[in-house]
């Protein structure tokens, strides 16, 4: 029989190793998991500066307040102007955490900017706050207008983004439904809006401009064609066109349909003028799935935009490759199992309309101080040449002609006295009516403003999407 | 809030815990420090040389380190076992009472002997005495 | 002065204590009040002169033996001090109060009984008193249920939980017990190398045992029920070594656990927020509380946000369940595991007693009291720390609580009393 004493001895080895391995996860919190507990966005301590001191402003470029603080009895509390971009601006709750440009934004909303290490010093260390100055947007208030009228006058559910192809600036996002976020940030109001912001079925805290995602239905061909002509397809040479048609008998019942139930010989300008799906499917097994995929993602399609706010990523497939050729036909017309946002989409079309280049996307300018003065620009300029400059003048035809063209589709989209560029798309939804899609770019010949618009469950697809955008970039042509 | 305030608070705050560690290293040491006198304090109360010992264990001459209690008997259990078949199981104790040596009785069948007598109720144990278990003889040495 | 120097070691670390007392209260306070004040200094200094008090008292009594337990029982009050200066500043004169009538427990438990072993010759009584304080807070007048668990007394102002003082009573009951039949059920005949265990003589403590878990899970107190777990398969094991028993006692815990998952609502919020807290259901919910302290942890850093800079008050109910968190964000890495070192050296020490005590008795006591300590701060860091779910346990010492800190200190005094007879036994100073 082993004595007390050893087995207190044994019992205390045990403990001692229990130590250790406690020690060894507290240390895991607090070194290994810091960085991310700390960029949380519930994390109160980033929003520390709501309730007792006063948090930055953020402004439009022509000065409108779209956020600031406001004192109440309580402490501070933000107060936000335009509904419309609730999810770029996003909220800011003490209990909740922040969104939006409130989260991404929130060292310099409370006066501690990267590009000024020293106010970071001394608040850390000497506990000395600067007054905080304020975050100024991209955003432009009559663009942003015109685009909430244009989508709220649908009555549906959908998104409109418009940003300049030469800056990657956004001009103007709308998602709706949105929501107050006001509400959300109060502390008296924010459990029972935080309920009912999550419980919405409509989802209003995502921003389905950066965030949602959808099959790109036939906008998605802009990319097919520039993949087509740069892998040495001749895109005047006629293709046969017969409803429906399949590969080989391997495809089974699968058929891929056209639009019109097309019969005849489609050059490239052609099917982007009639959207034709057949002639694409066809051109996208000429030059194989992994064309497709590789420019798929030189477009930026399955990475997520390097933008100030986080966006989403997106699909080009379930697996990320194109394994079938079914799947491959499907893809080159946009639908399969592809997922892209409606910023995506902007960023592509923008880099057709930009001679190949494509821009980095932001929806801040520059952080300035409490007197005005600049700290920080934000202006990242371009992410790469996605296609050559040849091959983006011959696309850009081709969605000129997508609009002007007799029959075309994107007609809705026309501007009077100017070149506009764009491509509809209709992107079947297994759950209901279709998505509406349209992209674009106008003056053709040298952009300033790209637009990219979905209408969730539109009735006639593209069709209805096309006039929103015409009229978001004209407003956007008169800024 | 100026900085030397604010440098000095940051001084207090480092001291704090500087003075933690330092409080634990103060603390392992006087614990090691009060280990060593106090196993030194055991090893000097004494250990007991095997005189006599008709078993293969303990060998004859052989010394076997006091606790401050110890039981001696024939099981195996005890501190100090003596596989003696003249032994009891639980046969004897031999302790430290503030600072000397006890021997008790603990109900053997052949009773314990200190220098030749056998013991009625427990017994003071000098240096140089003898311990008679069964047929195994222990001497106290200190 | 010689009677003063007869503790010396004790005395030397207390001036340590001091210092520590000092600085921590110093810097939560003068960041409070930007700005260094006297005044600041009269709580520490008053905390200091109390345990010098209690040091002289431990040295006119000649009592001997170990001098770690109390500067360390007192470092760690100081801290739990310092804490709840900064996190609860409103309840800082209960926890004072409660501090003097620790140290008077202390006091009385080194005076009361004069024999320990008289203790043992109790040990029916102090289980039947275990069973009856338990059973208390169920009780109609007195009792009181608070957030959801009803294991309070009140009696007048005061509220205070039975279970912590029904703790030790368990250990003396089981330490008592175990060295009455531990030959017989140290011995249990075997089939190969299975033990099977002779019943008669376990049937009393298993029945102790599971009248106080019965009566915890009626009063929906997860922690004490883990506790008494704990206590009951720890002295188990170090009367009988039968490291089997432990294992069929922690098959007995995972059965358990599961049932309760299944039966009792409580117990299954507990484990999912151990499992998913960031999931959106629960983080503003049941889990807000867990994933407020890992956000307090993350801030922690190697050296902490700062004692006073953090912003540990986020946390709800930080001074009673999340001390250790709030202590961490604001030293650091380095802070909690200075902390948990404490523990761990106040634990081995309480052992390093044990293994010393002259007989079976004291040796089960002082290793059940030290286990206590260990067991219940490995509970209360794990669940923290988000290692295992959270329970109702609290830090000993530092967390905010009469009741814990009163039987805290009274378990400081009767390892301190083994460690006396073991000296006066062995004639060691």
């Amino acid at each position: 029989m082993k004595s007390v004493g050893s087995n207190v001895r044994s019992l205390t080895i045990a403990i001692a190793i229990a130590f250790l391995m406690t020690s060894v996860g507290v240390g895991y919190w607090t070194m290994v998991a810091s960085a991310d507990l700390g960029s949380d966005p519930f994390n109160p301590r980033l929003v520390s500066a709501i309730r007792d001191r006063p948090r930055g402003k953020i402004i439009e470029a022509d000065g409108t307040v779209l956020a600031e603080s406001v004192k109440t009895a309580d402490g501070y509390t933000r107060r936000y102007t335009d509904r419309s971009l609730a999810q770029i601006v996003g909220y800011a709750s003490f209990k909740y955490g922040a969104s939006g440009i409130e989260a991404a934004y929130a060292d310099s909303l409370v006066g501690q900017d990267p590009a000024d290490p020293l106010s970071t010093w001394r608040a850390r260390y000497l506990n000395e706050r600067e007054e905080p100055g304020s975050v100024v947007l991209t955003i432009v208030s009559k663009v942003q207008k015109a685009a909430l009228d244009a989508l709220a006058a649908t009555g549906k559910k959908g998104a409109i983004i418009a940003l300049d192809p030469r800056t990657g600036a956004i001009l103007a996002s709308v998602s709706l439904p949105n929501y107050d976020a006001t509400l959300v940030s109060d502390p008296a109001t924010e459990d029972v809006a935080w309920q009912q912001v999550n419980g919405d079925q409509g989802k209003p805290l995502i921003d389905r401009a950066r965030s949602g995602l959808y099959p790109p239905g036939s906008t998605f061909k802009t990319i097919t064609g520039a993949a087509a002509l740069e892998s040495g397809v001749n895109p005047d040479t006629k293709v046969r066109v017969d409803d429906p048609w399949q590969a080989d008998k391997s495809w089974g019942t699968y058929f891929v349909r056209s639009s019109s139930q097309a019969h005849g010989d489609y050059t490239m300008a052609d099917a982007y003028r009639l959207s034709e799906n057949i002639y694409f499917a066809k051109i996208g097994l000429q030059i194989g799935g992994p064309k497709i995929a590789e420019y798929a993602s030189r477009f930026g399609i399955g990475a997520a935009p390097k933008c100030d706010i986080p966006a989403a990523r997106g699909q080009l497939s379930n697996t990320g490759t194109l394994d079938r050729p079914t799947l491959v036909a499907d893809t080159s017309y946009g639908q399969g199992e592809l997922l892209v946002s409606p910023l995506q989409m902007a960023l592509a079309v923008a880099a057709i309309g930009r001679g190949g280049i494509m821009p980095t996307p932001h929806y801040a300018q520059e952080v300035r101080d409490s007197a005005g003065n600049i700290i920080r620009t934000i202006a990242p300029g371009a992410s790469g040449q996605v296609v050559n400059p040849a091959t983006a003048a011959k696309i850009r035809d081709y969605l000129v002609g997508a609009v002007e063209g007799p029959g075309a589709f994107a007609f809705g989209a026309k501007i009077a006295g100017v070149h506009v560029a764009g491509k509809t798309g209709t992107a079947e939804n297994p759950a209901g009516p279709p998505h509406g899609w349209f992209v674009g770019f106008a003056p053709a010949e040298s952009p300033t403003v790209a637009v990219a618009v979905i209408i969730e469950n539109a009735g006639q697809g593209g069709v209805d999407a096309a006039p929103l955008g015409g009229k978001v970039m004209q407003a956007a042509l008169a800024r | 809030m100026e900085i030397t305030f604010a440098v000095l608070l940051w001084g207090v705050r480092i001291a704090f815990l500087f003075l933690l560690y330092l409080f634990l290293i103060r603390a392992f040491g006087a614990l090691t420090r009060s280990m060593r006198t106090e196993s030194a304090a055991e090893r000097s109360l004494g250990t007991l040389i095997v005189e006599r010992s008709p078993a293969r264990t303990p060998r004859v001459g052989e010394r076997l380190a006091l606790r401050a209690s110890n039981t001696m008997g024939r099981d195996a259990g005890n501190d100090i076992p003596l596989p003696d078949e003249a032994a009891s199981a639980r046969h004897a104790k031999l302790e430290v009472r503030d600072g000397e040596w006890w021997i008790e009785d603990l109900g053997s069948t052949n009773g314990t002997l200190v220098n030749g007598v056998r013991i009625e109720r427990p017994e003071r144990v000098r240096n140089g005495d003898e311990i008679a278990i069964g047929r195994v003889a222990l001497r106290l040495e200190r | 002065m010689t009677v003063l120097l007869r503790r010396g070691d004790e005395l030397r670390l207390l001036v340590w204590v001091t210092l520590i007392a000092i600085t921590g209260s110093v810097a939560v306070a003068a960041t409070e009040a930007a700005g260094f004040a006297y005044s600041q200094l009269a709580i520490p200094v008053a905390f200091i002169c109390v345990a010098v008090l209690l040091h002289v008292f431990l040295a006119t009594r000649g009592i001997r033996g170990d001098q770690l337990l109390l500067p360390m029982a007192a470092v760690l009050t100081a801290i739990g001090l310092v804490l709840v200066q900064r996190l609860a500043s409103s309840l800082l004169l209960q926890q004072l109060t409660w501090t003097l009538i620790a140290a008077g427990a202390f006091v009385g438990t080194i005076l009361i009984p004069k024999d320990l072993t008289t203790l043992a010759r109790f040990k029916w009584t102090w289980a039947l008193l275990g069973v009856a304080l338990l059973i208390s807070p169920l009780l109609p007048v007195i009792g009181k249920t608070v957030n959801g668990a009803r294991i309070w007394v009140g009696v007048g102002p005061a509220n205070f939980e039975p279970w912590e003082a029904v703790k030790i009573m368990m250990v003396i009951f089981f330490a008592a017990y175990l060295e009455e039949y531990r030959e017989v059920i140290a011995r249990p005949r075997r089939i190969g190398p299975i033990p099977i265990p002779p019943a008669p003589y376990l049937l009393p403590i298993i029945v102790m045992w599971a009248i106080a878990m019965v009566v915890v899970i009626f009063e929906r107190d997860l922690g004490a029920s883990l506790l008494f777990l704990g206590i009951f398969l720890a002295l188990l094991y170090l009367a009988t070594g039968e490291a089997f028993y432990t294992l069929i006692g922690a098959v007995l815990v995972v059965v358990g656990g599961f049932v309760l998952y299944h039966t009792f609502g409580h117990v299954q919020v507990r484990v999912d927020t151990w499992l998913r807290p960031f999931a959106e259901d629960l983080r503003f919910d049941a889990g807000y509380q867990i994933v407020q302290g890992l956000f307090a942890l993350g801030n922690g850093g190697l050296f902490g946000a700062g004692l006073g800079n953090g912003m540990p008050d986020r946390i709800p109910v930080v001074w009673s369940d999340f001390v250790f968190n709030a202590f961490a964000e604001e030293t650091g890495f380095a802070g909690a595991i200075a902390l948990l070192a404490l523990y761990l050296l106040f634990v081995y020490r309480g052992m390093l007693i044990a293994v010393r005590a002259p007989t079976p008795f004291l040796q089960l006591l002082a290793g059940g009291l030290s286990f206590i300590v260990a067991f219940q701060t490995l509970v209360i860091v794990g669940g923290n720390a988000r290692l295992i779910p959270l329970t109702g346990v609290t830090l000993p010492f530092v967390a905010y609580g009469g009741s814990s800190l009163v039987t805290n200190w009274m378990l400081v005094a009767l390892l301190i009393r083994v460690s006396d007879i073991t000296a006066r036994t062995r004639g060691t100073p």
